[in-house]
């Protein structure tokens, strides 16, 4: 089991000397809301002069790559390209282009996603050649069927769109695709907002179905990653804030876990999982933590 | 009678089978959806039946996971559909129900911030239950991050779940803010029912309660406790306003794992009717499982409909 220990002084340098990349959770990691955790920036140009890669893998449905490209040139990161990033918005566009259009689809068509999130996810959806419910209609004689209802962070969810999207559900052939299972996020003032999981519960409660989550902790952002950029995952470390998914995530995926310890989850968690008895606890435990990724910094060359 | 500790039989309730239970019981219990009617047409034979039932002096009780309806409502539709005189404390909807429990559980002069319909909140106000909610959100900004700068009611020490076709992230938000406020400890989590779907003609369904109540639970990490059945507080609310005798009391319902659960874990006769949503191979499935969980979903007697009691209860 991983033995959530401190990632300082000499043992910084023993863990990031060896390895070829970093992949990191965005929110509560890099950045809280519109700051960048102090020292992030610098971290991030420190790794790619020691010739680390990076990649950045998030669990947010709401913003698109380019969206997220701007974000980071925004708050100060410098030089990181979208090919870099794997939001959840992107990598469950790639999911339902595989299962709708790859293979030939299906007899009849790919047919239409209905998305139950913002435009930062239909414009993923719409970029990876699908077509959504709801656009480009001429009404019910133009009655592509509905491959998949793929439900994202939607903060105009509504019960006619709950309604609509079981309607779609009683085909069983109809893919039902949740983007993240996160429950809630944090507001900047410590308050929290509803998140995916939430909403893909009340989904799944109408239709009597399991939703396929692409984000983290499951592993096919990872998935994604390596048929990018052919990651060694013996030689790559997860950085994340959240126990659930990002560390969970690691473990699934064969990575080495740190835990920074500026976003959702407390020491005190990851401390209760190790005392646990159960075995999908002990998964939930990193190998290391820092207080902030600036702390990784001493670990690399100058 | 009911039988002790499972092994219930779903036998088929006719001839002097049906005339010994029927005589023995004093109170009986109905669902209505599936049971009484199906929307606005009534079972046929159903009225005759409760009729004659209470000519012959049984208690008629009406308990109902229904939570957008107020009792009155439902009074006026048992009217209008030709069912014996009924008076609202003899109805007991999930929206009366969860206004009785929040008074019980409330400090005095505290609210609740409600997920519902105007009939749950005419409920919440005829128990005398401050609460603010229904209806469509009303939002002070177009963004998440306006809605959680919004003020919150400093009385509401309760979040209520009902059905709400009003619905939305923002009011998904509100809840979720008054959950967590204060650590969490300070407020109630409650709902009317757990009911997944709502059927309507055709076979078509619209999405039940137990879908927002299940969004709720997931954004603030902890369960609501259920007012509806298969849970017993309905069945309390019962007992305490007509001091039945389990013992003689029968459960009929057209759901097992709300109607006929309830009835069983409460220790009554249980009959099943397959006017409604329920299959008689359902049933066969669970009495031929192993699981215990499984077997308490099999009800003492079944009828095709209410109506085949007419002939026990004949004079």
């Amino acid at each position: 089991m991983a033995g959530c220990r401190r990632l300082s002084g000499a043992g910084l340098r023993e863990v990031l000397g060896p390895a070829q990349g970093l992949l990191f959770d965005c929110d509560g990691v890099l950045w809280a809301g519109e700051r960048a955790v102090p020292g992030a920036p610098e971290l991030l140009e420190r790794l790619r002069r020691s010739g680390k890669a990076t990649l950045f893998v998030s669990n947010n449905s709401c913003r698109s790559v380019a969206e997220l490209e701007r974000r980071f040139s925004r708050l100060g990161f410098r030089g990181v390209r979208a090919e870099q990033v794997f939001s959840s918005a992107l990598c469950s566009a790639l999911f339902l282009r595989q299962r709708l259009l790859g293979n030939g689809g299906s007899d009849g068509g790919p047919g239409r996603v209905f998305v139950l999130g913002g435009e930062g996810l239909r414009g993923e959806v719409r970029d990876a050649g699908l077509r959504l419910a709801g656009e480009g209609e001429l009404g019910s004689g133009d009655a592509e069927p509905v491959r998949a209802v793929l439900v994202g962070y939607d903060d105009q969810f509504t019960f006619a769109k709950l309604a609509q999207a079981c309607g779609y559900l009683r085909d069983p052939q109809c893919l039902l695709v949740a983007t993240d299972p996160d429950p809630w996020h944090p507001l900047s003032d410590g308050q929290r907002t509803p998140g995916t999981g939430s909403l893909t519960a009340a989904v799944e409660t109408a239709s009597g179905r399991k939703a396929l989550v692409v984000g983290k902790p499951n592993t096919y952002m990872f998935d994604c990653i390596v048929e990018r950029f052919g990651v060694d995952p013996s030689r790559t470390l997860m950085v994340g804030d959240r126990l659930e998914t990002d560390i969970l995530f690691g473990k699934n995926c064969g990575l080495s876990t740190i835990l920074t310890l500026t976003g959702v989850s407390r020491l005190e968690e990851a401390q209760a999982y190790m005392a646990s008895d159960s075995a999908a606890a002990k998964d939930l435990v990193p190998n290391y933590y820092v207080d902030s990724i600036a702390d990784l910094i001493p670990g690399l060359d100058e | 009678m009911a039988a002790a500790g499972g092994g219930r039989r779903c036998r088929r309730l006719e001839g002097e089978a049906a005339r010994a239970v029927l005589g023995a019981a004093e109170a009986l219990l109905f669902d209505c959806d599936g049971v009484l009617w199906r929307g606005e047409a009534a079972v046929a034979g159903a009225a005759e039946a409760l009729g004659r039932l209470a000519a012959a002096g049984k208690r008629l009780c009406y308990v109902t996971n229904n939570s957008s309806r107020t009792r009155g409502a439902y009074t006026e539709k048992l009217r209008r559909l030709g069912f014996p005189p009924a008076e609202p404390r003899h109805v007991f909807g999930s929206a009366y129900c969860a206004a009785r429990y929040l008074r019980q559980a409330l400090p005095p002069g505290a609210a609740a911030y409600v997920l519902g319909s105007a009939a749950l909140g005419a409920e919440l106000e005829a128990a005398g239950v401050p609460h603010l909610g229904p209806g469509p959100a009303a939002l002070p900004g177009p963004a998440p991050a306006d809605w959680a700068r919004a003020p919150l009611d400093p009385a509401v020490r309760a979040v209520l779940v009902g059905f709400d076709e009003h619905f939305s992230y923002a009011k998904l938000c509100q809840a979720l803010r008054y959950l967590q406020r204060g650590g969490g400890a300070g407020c109630l989590l409650v709902g009317t029912n757990r009911d997944h779907r709502l059927p309507l003609e055709g076979g078509a369904a619209i999405p039940g309660t137990g879908c927002l109540v299940k969004a709720v639970e997931t954004a603030a990490e902890r369960e609501a406790f259920i007012v509806g059945k298969p849970n017993r507080y309905m069945f309390d609310c019962v007992v305490s306003e007509f001091n039945i005798d389990p013992a003689r009391t029968i459960m009929v319902g057209d759901r097992l794992d709300t109607d006929i659960l309830m009835g069983n874990n409460c220790g009554l006769t249980t009959l099943l009717t397959l006017t409604g949503v329920t299959t008689l191979e359902e049933v066969q499935g669970h009495q031929e499982s192993d699981c215990p969980a499984r077997q308490s979903l099999v009800p003492d007697y079944y009828v095709d409909s209410i109506a085949d009691l007419l002939p026990a209860l004949g004079d």
